[in-house]
């Protein structure tokens, strides 16, 4: 089973080892309705109580595999499929503190069929979420 | 008296389909109708699209025999701009259709809706649907399969987008290439809600899709010879059966008067709250339904004058 929202609340966590956590995680369903080759998705940015953790600087992790943004432009045949969730790696030195945060998303669709002005689609999400080990 | 052919696209289910929906649950819900077809979206509803495991090809078939329901049409995409800086070529878009027009008849389906890439504001799809499309003509001659590229909001009927297809098919004389019309071309009231992503945004971004179309309903007879489909594209019917985008009760007649006797396969696109599609659905069924009889019982009425 999925949350409703496109952020889950399981999958929010701090990664590296305690003490000196490296970045967070955050795990996201498919926003879209149909699958997305993963070249269709041009990356994700995170906000987390206001601050931006930009898409350039993230991973994409489908599976045990993760991507770079140009790593996805080049994954044409791999595809998110929809009832599939997917984690988004944001680097960030000492990780996040324990409590509840506000945290966005903002995934960068390309639907070709779309006027080009409109690539890539915004497709935003925002809710509290729980980071349980600091 | 020969009527409509009722059906419902899982497009309807969006949101709900992969959190609180199984395609088990959607078959019941699109059964429960009274409907006789269902149209799937390949890479929605079709696990491991394109190379579904077998055993999911068994429970396909069983859902099929014991809701009675037929494949109508499987939708799919040319993903023209497959790359950010690299385009498909002729050639990849044409395997792409292929790919699709084999597993879609191997479940059975009829009719596939490639939605190809665009170039513009008036979706003018890439050059190479032509192409891609030609090379595919000789396969859906032989799986039995029509290809329909939809005409869809803003694009109205009258418009070089469709002259391209109709000048297509008069070229090749083909009989498996048509065209699908969604009724959202007929949107005549503004949205208050959509179901296809941020509605500020597209306020804000394409106005004119928030508006509506307004195609005029005469307009289906310039083309309804090629059209042997059509989605059903809706936003909001209320309590009293009262569509508050899409003029049912100028659309039914028309199609009536055509002799259209295909399919109106519900594309529910408005509030995505969880549940609202399912119920929305059986409201479009009611309202057509009741436009359909009331337009029969006037036609036996007059012939009995």
């Amino acid at each position: 089973m999925l949350e409703r929202s496109h952020i889950q609340s399981t999958g929010f966590r701090n990664v590296g080892p305690q003490g000196a956590r490296t970045g967070f995680e955050v795990r996201l369903r498919q926003a879209n309705y149909r699958s997305s080759r993963l070249s269709l998705i041009e990356g994700v940015d995170i906000t987390v109580d206001g601050v931006l953790y930009p898409a350039e600087n993230n991973l994409f992790r489908l599976g045990e595999r993760e991507y770079t943004l140009a790593e996805l432009n080049e994954a044409t045949q791999t595809r998110l499929y929809v009832g599939d969730h997917f984690t988004v790696v944001v680097p960030k030195e000492g990780g996040l503190t324990r409590g509840v945060h506000l945290v966005g998303s903002a995934i960068r669709y390309r639907h070709p069929y779309f006027p080009p002005e409109f690539q890539p689609a915004i497709v935003r999400n925002e809710r509290h979420a729980t980071i349980i080990l600091p | 008296m020969t009527g409509f052919r009722y059906g419902v696209s899982l497009y309807s289910y969006t949101d709900d389909f992969g959190t609180v929906m199984t395609l088990e649950d959607a078959f019941d819900h699109v059964a429960d109708t009274g409907s006789t077809g269902i149209e799937i979206l390949g890479e929605t509803s079709v696990p491991l699209y394109p190379e579904p495991p077998a055993a999911w090809i068994d429970t396909w078939f069983s859902l099929i025999e014991r809701h009675k329901l037929e494949p109508t049409n499987f939708a799919c995409w040319v993903d023209t701009r497959i790359q950010i800086d690299r385009n498909m070529s002729a050639e990849e878009g044409a395997a792409q259709i292929a790919q699709d027009l084999r597993l879609a008849h191997r479940l059975g389906f009829k009719f596939i809706r490639p939605k190809f890439g665009v170039i513009d504001r008036e979706l003018t799809p890439d050059p190479i649907w032509e192409g891609a499309v030609e090379r595919c003509l000789d396969l859906a001659n032989q799986l039995d399969l029509m290809i329909l590229p939809e005409i869809h909001a803003p694009t109205p009927i009258r418009h070089p987008v469709t002259n391209a297809y109709i000048d297509f098919i008069e070229r090749t004389g083909t009989k498996h290439f048509g065209l699908m019309i969604d009724t959202g071309i007929f949107q005549d009231r503004p949205l208050d809600a959509w179901g296809g992503g941020d509605f500020e945004a597209i306020k804000k971004g394409a106005p004119e899709m928030v508006y509506g179309t307004k195609v005029p309903v005469e307009h289906l007879d310039d083309v309804i010879k090629y059209v042997p489909f059509i989605q059903a594209k809706f936003h909001r019917i209320d309590e009293n059966l009262h569509d508050h985008q899409i003029p049912w009760d100028r659309i039914v007649p028309k199609l009536k008067d055509l002799g259209y006797s295909g399919y109106l396969s519900s594309e529910y696109e408005g509030a995505r709250d969880p549940w609202v599609a399912i119920e929305q659905v059986r409201r479009q069924h009611a309202l057509i339904r009741q436009l359909e009889d009331q337009y029969d019982a006037a036609k036996l009425e007059t012939a009995h004058a």
